[in-house]
């Protein structure tokens, strides 16, 4: 995507891809290659799976003795230094160590015993997050053309007078000047121990070149006098005889950020500056460049000291840019892993990064020294190119892993007799064989987005070294921001969607339970169907309400109360409401209502509620007597509110009756129909007919042709069921009764049962002795009468709860004697 | 490790029944509006993620009930969260009034330091407004809490909403792990004891 916003007209801007095709065209002609990698500001949108860029094939052209082939890079050696798929060696010396995402500190135990670092996972998801944009950037960023110009140069500590335009301008004819303009030296100070151990002399030397530097880009002939055509310096790095510094075209200078610089000494005892890199990194627009200037060990024989100084200046090399500067790097994608705790990037961390300086690879010692310099004199190139040590270390993959090299074209560039384009022979000095030392190099994350221009040498000769140049095409992203806000919210949606569908999710067939009128002794069980309707093994548990200690209301129950479900799975969860005494006491006096709310929850996941409902039907069951006898009415015409009962009722004892009239009823009904049947109370009801008959008590209906064992049944159930007993354990006899005092225990007894009970007391009694008065036919006798009403009467649970098993049998042979004499005798 | 906050925060969402506070959320999460969303039985969870200039914040966020029948079950949702938002209906006056009350029970009950904002929402019914903006805006800031009218039908503040409660909420990236640091769980001594 192109966008048609205005361009900077400094840069080599193409309108459209068509100037890119120009560019190679060029390209070709002038280096005789044929397979660049295409610059791909097109890219097609896709997710990125980190690997983004590959390096360029370089096709060996046979014709041409400037072309290496590089068809697979092999990998290994000691250090990797950029690989996408291989963890980068960043700030590190044996770069095996790998990058720790986040501190141990952050490990959290969840209460499952698994380890949590909140810190590690919003880091990597945030990292995924980046490599999605990263990998989109062509959908906001527009790509622009700029020209970076890097020249090179082992002054062997000269330098006076003489112009620096023939090497530093070399091709502004053709190209016109370049955007960016970094220049490194090597031995601008001799490397003798003095000026390695203080820094005077290199920075008064280090002053000196880059006043003329900025002297030859800023002359009048370049600038006409115009501010805006001339460079500013952004930054300047020394270490001993290194020096690296960097200009850009004036009205570049506000888009430049984050400008840092680092320098590693490798020379003696391994860190002393005679050997060694001098870096400056900078953001420029909105891509990341890295310069790095090294000087690598001398000495035809020593490949293995050049490779390891330069893996040495690659790892070591560290820019202290700080938070923000890092995390504008990782928004830009420049960096494809985060350390713990980094406030520093690494040259890996670059969009593009150019290594020069006097590498000091030689020519294979396989081939004579007079041999070399003879094809060197007849620019006979072919052979040493092949015999070249960094061609070799690279094709072997030892050394500058990943980086990208332009064909030499130009003669070697040492050793030279200074002030002469003759190579040293002269009798008196060592006779080296010719060597291109001095190179130039380049490392960028999208191949695509570095076009070597040319690769040169100068001819100025105050050294032994000639200076070497190269102008490069290079890609400079420009964010639009606004664009890159719209494709991160893009890409959070996706992710959001995926991390919510990771939620665990059901549906369940309906979340209201209406259970109707449910009754006394009633069961009524409602199912809820609950599916998997989600992406994830689903757990749903019924949690209780904040500060409660239980599920539901007591006359509820639910089962199961928890399980699994994997998608698509369903289940059934049964919710009963039954009603006891316990919960129809409750239920009568309102205290309890039918209605409450249950929390399912899906662990990691949302909470649903189900409402469950009903109306409870009242019924005489599970109340006392001293409520039944204030109400004339059926009791479920008695409403359950509390102040509607009391505009009802007239709530003084005057009012009410002697004995509830459900009481009186069943009696009445046994009296007239069966008092003589025979095993009354022995033969059990049909549960049935006992449920219809409570109905009527409860409504009011007048009974059936109902059997006598069910009403018998009922009498028993309605006496038990009290919510308190009419036997009241206080009036219990505690003492041992025998003939002799029985008659004042009775009385006793007697007097001191509440009124209500009394009633009932005497009435039940009194209906029992007429009982006994058809025990012919019936079947009963006093004891067995005096048994079951002991059973009804008083509570069997009743009784404090320190009292002894003895002392209760005791009590309830008392209450047996006491009954038995109720019933036998004329006392009542 | 101070380059990049990593942040969580539990977000409740309350006020009266169909004020709109679930239409709130799949519009901060989703990006959708539903005419017509079913009321939550229950507590929707999401999460969503803001990046902030300085920081991600991920927001775990419990959408509740709004219906009366469930107002007892609030507060195990609010109990723990970092931030509230209160809606109201600007449409509907009772609305605003629940919404009142529910910040009166976020202060009395909520966590101490707990972000309450208030969110005027359905403002694009303009038309049938009954709720006064300066009387809102002067409320909230008498009670030291923020306010914005949204609307979740055309976007309008959703954003802006949960940014600026994000901007709010502490900087808790040490938090967790310094009281780890500060009450380190340690062996128990065993008391030593001569048995012989």
């Amino acid at each position: 995507m192109k966008f048609q916003i205005e361009l900077s007209p400094l840069l080599y801007s193409p309108l459209s891809g068509t100037s890119y095709k120009l560019s190679q065209l060029l390209l070709a002609n002038m280096n005789n290659q044929q397979n660049w990698a295409t610059p791909a500001p097109n890219q097609p949108r896709r997710l990125s799976t980190g690997e983004s860029s590959n390096p360029p094939t370089y096709s060996r052209n046979d014709s041409s003795a400037s072309s290496i082939s590089y068809a697979q890079q092999p990998r290994g050696g000691a250090p990797a230094p950029r690989s996408s798929s291989l963890t980068p060696a960043r700030n590190s010396n044996s770069g095996n160590e790998g990058i720790i995402v986040a501190n141990r500190a952050g490990d959290e135990e969840t209460e499952d015993g698994r380890i949590r670092n909140r810190e590690a996972a919003t880091k990597i998801r945030d990292a995924w997050i980046y490599k999605q944009i990263r990998a989109r950037q062509d959908e906001f960023t527009q790509y622009k053309q700029g020209r970076v110009f890097i020249g090179t140069w082992n002054v062997n500590a000269k330098g006076k007078d003489e112009s620096l335009s023939s090497w530093l301008c070399a091709d502004w004819a053709q190209h016109g000047p370049p955007d960016v303009v970094v220049v490194g030296f090597q031995e601008m100070v001799d490397l003798n121990a003095v000026n390695v151990a203080v820094e005077n002399k290199s920075q008064q030397r280090s002053q000196f070149w880059v006043e003329k530097i900025k002297s030859t880009l800023n002359s009048r002939e370049n600038t006409m006098g115009d501010p805006m055509r001339s460079y500013t310096e952004l930054s300047v790095k020394y270490l001993v005889g290194l020096l690296v510094c960097v200009f850009v075209k004036a009205p570049h200078k506000p888009r430049v950020k984050h400008v840092s610089t680092a320098s590693v000494g490798v020379g003696v005892m391994g860190v002393m500056g005679n050997k060694g890199g001098a870096s400056i990194r900078l953001q420029f627009y909105d891509s990341t460049l890295c310069f790095v200037c090294t000087h690598l060990a001398a000495h035809r024989e020593n490949v293995a000291g050049r490779n390891a100084d330069f893996a040495n200046v690659f790892n070591k090399t560290s820019f202290e840019i700080g938070d923000e500067a890092v995390k504008e790097v990782i928004k830009l994608g420049s960096l494809n892993q985060w350390a713990a705790g980094t406030n520093s990037v690494g040259v890996s961390d670059h969009d593009v990064v150019f290594w020069f300086g006097d590498l000091n690879y030689r020519v294979d010692e396989s081939i004579p020294t007079e041999r070399v310099l003879e094809l060197s004199e007849k620019n006979l190139l072919e052979e040493l190119i092949e015999n070249d040590q960094l061609n070799i270390e690279r094709a072997n993959g030892r050394v500058f892993q990943d980086f990208e090299e332009g064909p030499l074209t130009f003669k070697p560039t040492y050793k030279y007799q200074p002030g002469t384009d003759l190579y040293e022979q002269r009798p008196d000095k060592k006779l080296r064989a010719p060597a291109w030392c001095d190179r130039i190099l380049w490392l960028a994350q999208e191949p695509g987005h570095v076009a070597q221009l040319n690769y040169l040498r100068s001819e100025l000769n105050v050294s032994d070294h000639k200076p070497v140049m190269s102008t490069f095409l290079v890609t400079i992203k420009d964010v639009i921001l606004s664009r890159r806000e719209e494709v991160y919210k893009e890409v959070m949606k996706l992710l959001n969607e995926f991390e919510n569908a990771s939620l665990p999710m059901v549906s369940l067939d309906r979340i209201n339970l209406d259970f109707g009128k449910v009754r006394y002794d009633q069961r009524v069980t409602l199912p809820i169907t609950i599916t998997n309707t989600g992406q994830v093994v689903a757990q749903f548990r019924m949690v209780p309400k904040l500060d409660e200690n239980t599920l539901c209301r007591p006359w509820m129950t639910v089962t199961p109360t928890y399980g699994m479900l994997i998608p698509g799975e369903s289940t059934e969860i049964e919710f009963t409401i039954g009603i006891d005494n316990t919960t129809s006491h409750l239920l009568n006096t309102s205290k309890e209502v039918l209605e409450d709310v249950i929390i399912l929850r899906l662990e990691n996941g949302r909470d649903y509620y189900i409402s469950v409902s009903g109306s409870y039907a009242r019924s005489c069951f599970g109340m006392s007597v001293d409520e039944l006898v204030l109400y004339s009415d059926p009791i479920r015409e008695v409403p359950l509110d509390p102040i509607l009962r009391a505009e009802k009722y007239d709530f003084n004892a005057k009012a009410a009756m002697c004995v509830p009239k459900e009481l009186w009823r069943i009696i009445d009904a046994i009296y007239e129909r069966g008092v003589a049947e025979r095993d009354l109370f022995s033969v059990p009801g049909s549960p049935d007919e006992v449920y219809q008959i409570r109905e009527c008590l409860d409504t009011g209906a007048s009974f059936e042709n109902f059997s006598v064992p069910s009403m018998a049944e009922v009498l028993i159930l309605f006496l038990s069921n009290l919510s308190t007993p009419i036997v009241p354990a206080a009036v219990f006899p505690t003492l041992d009764i025998d003939a002799q005092n029985i008659q004042s225990f009775a009385r006793k007894f007697l007097e001191d049962m509440p009124p209500i009970q009394y009633n009932v007391f005497i009435y039940i009694v009194s209906f029992f002795r007429e009982v006994l008065l058809h025990r012919e036919r019936n079947k009963l006798s006093p004891a067995k009468i005096a048994r079951i009403c002991c059973s009804c009467l008083v509570s069997s649970s009743q009784g404090s709860p320190d009292e002894s098993a003895g002392s209760v049998h005791q009590r309830k042979g008392n209450m047996q004697q006491l009954m038995l004499h109720f019933l036998e005798t004329n006392s009542i | 490790m101070s380059n990049n906050r990593f942040c969580h925060f539990k977000l409740v969402l309350l006020g009266d029944t169909a004020v709109g506070k679930s239409c709130l959320v799949v519009r901060f999460v989703r990006d959708e509006f539903f005419e017509f969303q079913e009321p939550t039985i229950g507590a929707a969870f999401l999460t969503q993620t803001l990046a902030l200039d300085d920081a991600t914040v991920k927001f775990e966020i419990w959408d509740t009930a709004g219906q009366e029948r469930y107002r007892s079950l609030a507060p195990m949702y609010y109990r723990g969260a970092a931030a509230a938002v209160v809606v109201y209906d600007i449409t509907n006056p009772d609305s605003f009034a629940g919404a009142k009350s529910w910040v009166k029970e976020l202060q009395r009950r909520g966590d101490q330091n707990v972000v309450i904002a208030m969110a005027g929402n359905k403002a694009d019914l303009e038309a049938h407004r009954k709720v006064d903006f300066n009387e809102a805006n002067e409320y909230a800031e008498a009670n030291g809490i923020i306010h914005m009218e949204t609307s979740a039908k055309n976007a309008n503040n959703v954003k802006a909403l949960f940014s600026e409660i994000a901007k709010r909420l502490p900087n808790n990236t040490q938090g967790g792990n310094g009281e780890r640091e500060a009450f380190p769980i340690l062996p128990q001594k065993q008391e030593a004891r001569n048995c012989c």
